[in-house]
């Protein structure tokens, strides 16, 4: 009989060469608080979009990781985010959800920061401190990177983290999927009504897995294709355009990002989507004319779920959100949902999505529902000191991703498995949890950055 | 002691006294119920801060002129 271990996290609970992965990962609480500070602490995470905040003022309450944190932009238009603790005893200085504000002020004891994290009031500065109190000093903490992109705002408290671009590396392309207009111009979505915030009674990285492309669990889900929920009234998606597509897999292994993704045929003229409104759907029709028309590789890819390390799922196509699992406690996590529409969009199209997008989503969608109940009673079964004993198999195809794909004259980057005949993989979550143990294991981003050292080594090949 | 003042009520252009006697003119409320943006009108204590402006501490209100 083997006992379980009390202590963290070490080497050996992803093992990828048998495809086993140990419980404790997802429910020891060492390994929680470790991976506060070795994977969230170090990692470029999701803090919101700028159309959250278009003027001077505007702020937007986020998270990373388990922090609270105050995206804002200031009085000159530069886009700021700091943690939201006061420098004095640790006070949230900021409580609403979204607004506009000159000043964030503790209510403690009332110090105030202006909207670039300058420390601006101290009550007494001159009475109590005798005016030699080095204001300077105790700004609001701010991240060590940030940046927009597309419209997207990211941050990173670690300053030797590579900067966004090379940390998404060639999974770039699949993000642009969900933040380019559906008529293939660049950056053109924005928020769509509010962020749903809701609780589940499970670890972080269960949704995260779902979310890396989990095809395997689709009969979870035919109950909502049976209902017909989807776009055209059939299934949950519009699924015709996918009968000539190729359905992959692919993984960014260096990177830890991963997704499902369709490949169109070369010259595949528009299909019929949206039927359930003729304005919806010729709005659509008009937008894939365009996008194909649009150099670039990308009107080739139809979206469809995947995961940026660590925490952040998008879902480009049907419905188009992005979701961040922040971690709560090893039990525990708060999910935010985004969901976005093309900016100039006809008020009836944005209509028409929200009410698809909500009925697929959140939580009172029924799609995520469906997840859900999955997620937290195989996590709540996963806790005893019995069930904690026996790993999960994450064995299905391995060995059977390939680099280099190419269909139809098309390359796609990374590893890749073709999923038009194999239907479903595990090389997706073998993918997100390879790079996860890196980040626990690694002291340093230099030891993560392989690509790179691999960069080097070719370089001196070459000489 | 004075009743406290919701500062937060208090309007642009409107006139009150510190406690140190100084009288200033509020330029801007953020409405937190803790500060104010203000300008010195008179300070018997220190003449060179009249025409200065600074954040004013809610405590530090005593009286609202106008």
């Amino acid at each position: 009989m083997t006992m379980n271990g009390t202590r963290g996290y070490y080497s050996g609970l992803v093992d990828l060469a048998t495809g086993l992965i140990s419980r404790e990962i997802f429910v020891n609480g060492d390994i929680y608080a470790q991976e506060q500070e070795r994977v969230f602490a170090r990692s470029w995470l999701f803090v919101g979009h700028e159309s959250q905040i278009p003027n001077p003022g505007d702020f937007f309450a986020s998270r990373m990781g388990e922090e609270s944190v105050i995206l804002c932009r200031d009085r000159v238009g530069s886009v700021h985010v700091f943690l939201n603790s006061c420098r004095h005893r640790g006070m949230k200085v900021c409580r609403y959800d979204d607004g506009n504000t000159t000043v964030f002020t503790c209510p403690y004891h009332g110090w105030s920061y202006g909207t670039d994290g300058a420390l601006v009031g101290v009550p007494f500065f001159r009475e109590a401190y005798h005016s030699e109190l080095d204001k300077s000093k105790y700004s609001l903490v701010e991240v060590a990177q940030l940046c927009c992109y597309k419209g997207t705002v990211w941050a990173n408290w670690d300053a030797s983290a590579p900067p966004f671009l090379e940390y998404l590396g060639e999974f770039r392309r699949f993000l642009d999927l969900i933040l380019d207009g559906w008529d293939g111009r660049e950056g053109q979505v924005e928020l769509l009504g509010g962020v749903q915030k809701w609780i589940i009674p499970c670890n972080w990285k269960w949704p995260a897995e779902n979310f890396s492309g989990d095809t395997y669990h689709n009969i979870s889900h035919r109950s909502v294709d049976l209902v017909g929920a989807g776009p055209s009234g059939r299934s949950r998606r519009d699924y015709n355009e996918l009968a000539a597509t190729r359905k992959l897999h692919v993984t960014i292994p260096d990177r830890g990002h991963q997704t499902i993704t369709y490949v169109l045929p070369k010259d595949h003229p528009p299909q019929a989507v949206y039927q359930n409104s003729p304005e919806v759907a010729e709005y659509f029709r008009h937008c894939e004319e365009e996008r194909r028309r649009r150099p670039g590789a990308n009107s080739r890819l139809i979206g469809a779920p995947g995961e940026v390390f660590p925490n952040l799922a998008l879902l480009p196509r049907q419905p188009r959100t992005l979701a961040v699992w922040h971690p709560k406690s090893a039990h525990e996590t708060e999910v935010w949902r985004f969901f976005f529409v093309d900016r100039d969009a006809p008020q009836q199209v944005k209509n028409f999505l929200r009410d698809y997008y909500i009925r697929y989503s959140g939580p009172a969608g029924m799609t995520e529902q469906d997840d859900m109940e999955n997620w937290n009673y195989a996590h709540a079964a996963s806790r005893g000191v019995i069930a904690r004993r026996h790993p999960y198999t994450y064995e299905m195809g391995m060995g059977h991703a390939v680099e280099n794909y190419e269909w139809d004259g098309l390359r796609v980057p990374g590893r890749v498995v073709d999923l038009t005949k194999a239907m479903a993989s595990e090389e997706p979550m073998r993918n997100l949890y390879r790079r996860w143990a890196q980040f626990m294991e690694a002291d340093s981003w230099d030891e993560l950055m392989t690509w790179r050292r691999d960069a080097l080594r070719e370089a001196e090949a070459a000489e | 002691m004075s009743d406290p003042i919701n500062i937060r009520d208090l309007a642009v252009g409107s006139r009150i006294v510190l406690g140190s006697g100084a009288e200033v003119e509020i330029v801007s409320n953020p409405k937190d119920g803790v500060w104010l943006f203000a300008r010195y009108l008179a300070s018997a204590d220190d003449p060179a801060i009249v025409g200065q402006e600074e954040m004013i501490f809610a405590q530090d209100v005593v009286e609202v002129r106008s």
